[in-house]
């Protein structure tokens, strides 16, 4: 069965970490997609510098994971309309507000019946800015929050910011989140990350250690049992369990799993040879490995 | 299932990925009952999936019963059938 979803990415970051920027260059370097600009304030402003894109919806005076959300599932969905009367839209890239939190949206998104069949979440891409954002990660819970919901990192501003700082920052990514694939830009133009050699920064007492842990599963462990455990794992613990991310081995064949917190992205078939079975990665405060494999045992036997 | 457009009416739950033939679905919905009755029964409860009805019937030992047909309800179902939270993490 071929996925016609249309694909759908969530750009995030802070406030001024250089979303609009970044997504300009793309757009400049021919990136084809259809971009929903969201802004926390009543003025929306980045619109008039994304003319290069297919398409732009402005969602303006209310941040699309709490305030805004109906404005975002309408907008969504209009666009779900127009494709399905034949518009040509190739891809959306969703630029949140600089308050937005992103596994909020991705939440909205898995709940909706109708979005849910209309578009495939991609990838979360969130920007972090080299210069600040040490200061934003040490100052707040929210910035944390974006990062830990990316599958995919950009330091930005990277030229402006000392080796020794990027260093630090991208050391307290991976700390924060192991999972995402991390890179950096300046301008929105991909540039080397400095070597990163340095100890993370310390984090606010509010935040606990997050740390990742691979759970091997066993051997003809099948999908039923399998997937009523991670029910139960999320029902209990999701507040803790950041992301969880693995291919699983089911009657129809190989599916790729992902969650962010409670919610579980609608789990994708993959070809036979792309990606690592048997493994799931859990990233949480402080996960107990081998309190989930005995749990995991319990449900499998 | 929608007459008109061949559509399941809600979303599908994502445990149902991976399921293609109605047979998996079927031997998933059994083995499903067969894990949760295993599981469940430190609690006191019981799980029972009769592969017609649309819904897993969960049972408390003094009698009372629950039909749970959304997936997403169902560790909320047994925690209230149980009086109690269920951590799957505890021995």
């Amino acid at each position: 069965m071929t996925d016609n979803r249309l694909p759908l990415i969530i750009l995030g970051g802070w406030l001024g970490a250089g979303k609009t920027t970044w997504l300009r260059h793309q757009l400049h370097a021919g990136l084809q997609a259809h971009v929903i600009v969201n802004e926390a304030a009543g003025v929306a402003v980045d619109d008039a510098l994304l003319s290069q894109a297919k398409g732009v919806t402005v969602l303006a005076g209310g941040c699309a994971c709490c305030n805004g959300r109906d404005d975002l599932v309408a907008a969504l969905r209009s666009l779900a309309d127009r494709r399905s009367a034949g518009d040509a839209i190739p891809e959306i890239i969703l630029e949140t507000s600089g308050l937005a939190d992103p596994a909020a949206i991705i939440t909205s998104l898995a709940d909706d019946p109708i979005l849910v069949r209309h578009f495939r979440l991609t990838g979360t891409t969130v920007l972090v800015d080299a210069v600040n954002g040490a200061a934003e990660l040490a100052a707040g819970t929210l910035a944390i929050q974006q990062i830990r919901a990316a599958t995919a990192l950009i330091l930005t501003k990277t030229d402006a910011a000392s080796p020794t700082a990027i260093a630090r920052l991208a050391a307290t990514l991976v700390v924060l989140n192991p999972l995402a694939i991390l890179s950096a830009a300046v301008a929105g133009v991909a540039v080397p990350l400095p070597a990163l050699n340095a100890a993370p920064m310390p984090l606010a007492l509010t935040t606990r250690a997050v740390t990742a842990v691979t759970l091997p599963i066993p051997k003809g462990a099948d999908w039923a049992s399998l997937s009523l455990w991670l029910s139960a794992l999320l029902h209990a613990h999701g507040d803790r369990l950041i992301r969880l991310k693995g291919v699983v081995q089911t009657p129809a064949g190989r599916l790729l799993i992902q969650t962010v917190r409670r919610t579980v992205q609608p789990p994708e078939m993959l070809p036979a040879d792309l990606g690592t079975d048997d493994m799931l990665a859990v990233i949480g405060e402080s996960p107990d490995a081998a309190a989930l494999q005995a749990s995991l045992a319990r449900f499998l036997a | 299932m929608c007459n008109a457009c061949g559509y399941p009416a809600r979303a599908g739950h994502w445990t149902d990925a991976g399921l293609d033939s109605p047979h998996d679905r079927l031997r998933a919905r059994f083995r499903r009952a067969e894990v949760l009755a295993r599981v469940l029964r430190p609690l006191g409860l019981t799980a029972h999936d009769d592969g017609v009805t649309d819904g897993m019937v969960l049972s408390t030992l003094s009698g009372a019963s629950v039909i749970v047909t959304d997936p997403a309800q169902i560790w909320a179902t047994i925690e209230r059938l149980a009086g109690r939270a269920y951590d799957p993490l505890a021995g």
